[in-house]
C-alpha cells in the first residue's frame, strides 16, 4: 500500500494525514506499518478483528420489526490516533466543563443563583422538558450530580476540536472503548511493543472508585447495582460488561425492592439484602412510578424517597439530564465563566436557539447551511443535515420548528475530521466524531482518548451504531 | 449473594446446555446402534423421538418420519424448543443476561458452542458428518464444565448452576437408558443376539463404558448396566450420584432444609426400582416414572428459590 490509498478529502481535515499528505507525527509509526502491509494483509487483519468480536460475543442491540436483534459490535482495524499534548489540553477542557455543568445542576435544584443573576433565563428553565422538579433541594454527595458522562467532539476543517453535545443521562459507549482496545492490541501486537499508547483499562476501576465513594458514609463496603431496562435495550451488552468488571449486581426493576425504612433491598434467594449505590441505565422518566411515569415497568417503587432520604446513592443522580438538552448546552460556556470564572478551554459550537425570534428567523433563512437538532432527542433521529436535505424534508423542518420552536436548535455545517477506513477492500476517507467519559465523584477522571464512531457511508456525518455507524480504537500516542 | 432472577437463568442456561449434550448424545447412542445392527433388523427411527419426548410436536409438523426428517427435528429445527439448535440458543438467551457472576471464559465457550451450532446444524443429518458435529457439541459442553471447574468460585451462583445441570443430567441418563427400552420395543420379539452391542451402546454413550467394567467386573448384561446407571453412587451421570451432587448443591444454597427431604424420597424411590433389563416397556414405564419424579423436584425448586421471596 502506498500513502497515496490513504486517501484524504480537500478541505477536510484528516486525523492521521496532513493537508501535504504526510503523516501527522503521532500516525508516522502506523501509517509507515500500513505502508509496509499492503491491502491484502489488512484487510486479513480486519477479518480477524471481526472474528475475534464474534467469539468474544461483542455486541449491540438493533431494533428491527419490532424486535432487538443482537448484532456484532462494528468496527475498522484502522486506529484513530491523537497525539498525547494535544490530548492533555482537551482532558483539562472536559474536566472543567463538567465542574461548570454539576455546579449548574447543583445550583438549579437548590438556589437558583445562575437565574436570580440573570445568567440563565429563568423561562427556559421553567420550560426544559429535563427539569425535574421532585429533585428541588436534593443534595447529592460533594454536590455532584453528573457522576459519569460522554461529551461527543468533533474537529472541523482548521483542525479545532469542539464539543457538539454533553450527554449527562444514561450515556453508553465505554465498554466498547475497552473491548476495542482489546481487539486492536492484537491486531496491532507490532505497533503497542514499540509506541508508548497510553492505556485505557484503568477505566472500570475508576468506576468502581467513584461509586464507592458515593455510598452513605456509614458504610463500609457497599454493596453496588448497576440498573438496566434489561435485555431489550440497545445497550444491554454494556450494562453486563460494566456490572461484569465491577463486580456489581446486574439488575432490573422488579429485582430491587424499596422497604418501609425507605431503604433498597435485592430480591436475593436469601432474601433481602441491602443496596447502597445504584448506576442507573435507565431514563429519569422510568425510575419510579410513584413519581415520574406511573406505568414505568423498569423502575422501582419509592426509590426516589430512599434517594432523597440519603439511604442510596443514584449514578447518575435522577434530574442531572438538565444540563444535557440542545438548548442548556448553548450556556455552558457562560456557566464555566460564571461558576469556575475561568475562560472556556474547550469551544463550544455556535449555536442558534429557535426559541429566540431573531436566532429562528436567522434559521428559517439559512436552513440550508445549517444543522438543524431536535433539542431533547438522541441517537440521531430527527436531526437534519441542510446542505444534503431535499426541498420537502427542509419544509417539513420548518413547520415543526414553527411548532415548537424550543424544541430546536441549529448550528454551522461542521466539515468533520475523517480517518483513513477500511470499506469493501480499499482505505478511503470517513467522518468521525470522539465521545471521551468523564468520571466526576470526589475527584474527575477521563479516559484515554474515548470511542471514535466512524460514518461508514462515503461523505455520510452520521456515525450512530444504530444507524449505520462502526467504530475505532481510539490511540493517544506520546509525541 | 445471588438475585432470585439471576438464580432462574443460571438455573435454566445450565439445564439447556446439558440438554443439548444430552441429546447429542441419543442420537449419537442410536446412529451408532443402528449402524451394528444388520440391515432390516431395526429401520425405524422413530423410537426415538419418544426417548426425546417430542413425539407430538414431530406429528403436527411431519408426514413422514425417516431418519433425515427425525434427526433434522431433533437437532436443527430452530422450531423445535427441544432440538439441540434451540436448547443452545435458550442456553446462550439465559447466559447472556447473568455474564456477571460467572467467568468470561465460559460466555466464550457458549458463545462458541451458539456460533458451531449454527452453522453445522444441517452437517448433522447427513450420517457421514453426524458423528463429528455430535461429538463436538458434546465437547464443547465439557469444556465449558472444566471452565468452571477450575475457575469460578464455590458461591450461590456455582452451585445454582450444578443444581440446574444434575436435575438435567439426571434426567438425560433416563432418557438414554430410554433409548435401549426403545430399541428393545423396535425389535422383533425374541430377537437377542445383539443385545450386548446394544447395551454397550448405552454406556458409550454415557461414555461409562469403563467405569461399568471397573466397578461390575463381568460381561455386560442388561440388568447390571441398568443397575449401574441408576443406582451407581460414583459415576457422575449415574442417577444416584447425580442426586448426590444435588444434594451437595442444595445443602450449600440457603432455605434448602425442605428440599433435601424431596431429594431423598427420590432417592428411595430409585432404590425401589428393580428393572429387569430386557422388558422394554417394563424399562420405559420406569424411566417415565423417574422422569416424572425429576420433574417434580425441578418445580419445588423453581417455588423455593425463583417463585420470589416477600
Amino acid at each position: 500500500m502506498t500513502m497515496a490509498a490513504l486517501r484524504t478529502t480537500a478541505g477536510t481535515w484528516d486525523e492521521l494525514i496532513d493537508a501535504e499528505g504526510m503523516p501527522r507525527p503521532a500516525a508516522k509509526a502506523l501509517t509507515d506499518l500500513l505502508e509496509g502491509l499492503g491491502l491484502a494483509e489488512l484487510q486479513e487483519r480486519q477479518d480477524l478483528a471481526e472474528l475475534d468480536i464474534l467469539a468474544l460475543g461483542i455486541t449491540f442491540t438493533v431494533y428491527s420489526d419490532g424486535r432487538g436483534i443482537d448484532r456484532a459490535w462494528p468496527f475498522d482495524v484502522i486506529p484513530r490516533i491523537i497525539g498525547a499534548s494535544e490530548w492533555r489540553r482537551i482532558e483539562r477542557g472536559l474536566k472543567q466543563r463538567l465542574r461548570a455543568i454539576n455546579a449548574f445542576i447543583d445550583d438549579v435544584y437548590n438556589d437558583q443563583r445562575v437565574v436570580a443573576d440573570g445568567v440563565f433565563p429563568a423561562d427556559l428553565l421553567a420550560e426544559s422538558v429535563n427539569f425535574r422538579p421532585e429533585c428541588r433541594g436534593a443534595s447529592p454527595k460533594f454536590g455532584i450530580w453528573a457522576h459519569i458522562s460522554g461529551s461527543d467532539l468533533v474537529r472541523d476543517a482548521d483542525g479545532t476540536m469542539y464539543v457538539l453535545e454533553d450527554n449527562l443521562r444514561v450515556p453508553s459507549g465505554v465498554s466498547y472503548v475497552l473491548e476495542n482496545r482489546a481487539i486492536s492490541k492484537r491486531a496491532f501486537a507490532d505497533l503497542f511493543a514499540e509506541q508508548s499508547i497510553l492505556p485505557v483499562d484503568a477505566y472500570t476501576d475508576e468506576l468502581n472508585r467513584m461509586l464507592v465513594s458515593l455510598a452513605p458514609d456509614d458504610i463500609a463496603a457497599p454493596s453496588i447495582a448497576v440498573l438496566t431496562p434489561g435485555i431489550f435495550n440497545s445497550a444491554y451488552f454494556e450494562h453486563s460488561f460494566l456490572a461484569q468488571r465491577i463486580g456489581a449486581h446486574l439488575v432490573e426493576g422488579a429485582d430491587l425492592v424499596v422497604g418501609d425504612d425507605d431503604c433498597v433491598y435485592l430480591r436475593t434467594i436469601d432474601g433481602r439484602e441491602r443496596v447502597d449505590v445504584i448506576y442507573r441505565r435507565v431514563d429519569d422518566m422510568f425510575l419510579d412510578p410513584e413519581v415520574f411515569n406511573a406505568d414505568s415497568m423498569l423502575g422501582v417503587t419509592g426509590l426516589m424517597r430512599a434517594w432523597r432520604a440519603g439511604n442510596v446513592a443514584i449514578a447518575n443522580a435522577p434530574g442531572a439530564g438538565v444540563a444535557d438538552d440542545k438548548v442548556v448546552y448553548a450556556w455552558v460556556p457562560d456557566f464555566i465563566r460564571y461558576y469556575l470564572d475561568e475562560e472556556p478551554l474547550l469551544p463550544n459550537v455556535p449555536t442558534y436557539r429557535c426559541v429566540y425570534p431573531d436566532e429562528r428567523q436567522y434559521v428559517l433563512e439559512h436552513m440550508a447551511e445549517l444543522v438543524i437538532k431536535p433539542a431533547n432527542e438522541s441517537g440521531g433521529y430527527g436531526l437534519l443535515i441542510g446542505d444534503r436535505a431535499t426541498r420537502s424534508e427542509l419544509d417539513g423542518h420548518a413547520a415543526m420548528i414553527e411548532a415548537d420552536p424550543r424544541n430546536w436548535v441549529a448550528q454551522p455545517i461542521l466539515s468533520l475530521s475523517t480517518a483513513p477506513t477500511l470499506c469493501d477492500g480499499e482505505v478511503e476517507a470517513r467522518h468521525v466524531d470522539l465521545r471521551p467519559f468523564i468520571l466526576s465523584g470526589a475527584s474527575q477522571y477521563v479516559t484515554a482518548g474515548g470511542l471514535t464512531r466512524v460514518a461508514l457511508r462515503r461523505g455520510s456525518l452520521v456515525v450512530n451504531s444504530s444507524q449505520g455507524g462502526g467504530s475505532k480504537d481510539t490511540w493517544i500516542v506520546e509525541d | 449473594m445471588l438475585l432470585s432472577r439471576v438464580a432462574d437463568h443460571l438455573f435454566w442456561g445450565a439445564r439447556y446446555l446439558e440438554r443439548a449434550e444430552g441429546t447429542a448424545r441419543i442420537v449419537r447412542t442410536f446412529t451408532e446402534v443402528i449402524v451394528d445392527l444388520p440391515t432390516g433388523l431395526m429401520s425405524s427411527w422413530e423410537p426415538l423421538l419418544a426417548v426425546a419426548g417430542s413425539r407430538e410436536e414431530y406429528d403436527a409438523g411431519h408426514a413422514r418420519a425417516g431418519e433425515a426428517d427425525i434427526v433434522r427435528f431433533l437437532v436443527a429445527d430452530a422450531t423445535n424448543p427441544s432440538s439441540i439448535l434451540s436448547s443452545i440458543g435458550a442456553a446462550r438467551e439465559n447466559l447472556r443476561t447473568t455474564r456477571e457472576v460467572y467467568p468470561r471464559e465460559a460466555w466464550q465457550v457458549v458463545n462458541d458452542l451458539h456460533l458451531y451450532a449454527l452453522s453445522n446444524n444441517e452437517a448433522a443429518v447427513d450420517r457421514r458428518s453426524r458423528n463429528r458435529v455430535l461429538s463436538r457439541v458434546i465437547s464443547e459442553s465439557q469444556r465449558l464444565d472444566g471452565v468452571l471447574t477450575s475457575s469460578m468460585s464455590r458461591d450461590d451462583a456455582y452451585e445454582m448452576w450444578r443444581l440446574g445441570q444434575s436435575i438435567e443430567r439426571a434426567d438425560m441418563t433416563t432418557r438414554v437408558v430410554g433409548v435401549r427400552a426403545a430399541s428393545l420395543l423396535a425389535l422383533p420379539p425374541d430377537t437377542d443376539d445383539y443385545d450386548e452391542v446394544q447395551w454397550m451402546g448405552v454406556l458409550r454413550s454415557l461414555s461409562a463404558m469403563q467405569m461399568f467394567h471397573r466397578s461390575q467386573r463381568g460381561p455386560i448384561d442388561g440388568a447390571s448396566v441398568v443397575r449401574f446407571l441408576l443406582t451407581d453412587a460414583h459415576f457422575p451421570r449415574a442417577v444416584r450420584a447425580c442426586l448426590g451432587r444435588i444434594r451437595r448443591s442444595l445443602s450449600a444454597l440457603p432455605h434448602s432444609a425442605t428440599l433435601v427431604p424431596v431429594v431423598d424420597e427420590l432417592d428411595s424411590f430409585l432404590g425401589s426400582l428393580w428393572v429387569e433389563g430386557s422388558d422394554g416397556s417394563a424399562l420405559d414405564k420406569a424411566m417415565d416414572g423417574l422422569q416424572a419424579s425429576i420433574a417434580a423436584l425441578s418445580s419445588r425448586v423453581f417455588d423455593e428459590f425463583f417463585a420470589g421471596r416477600p
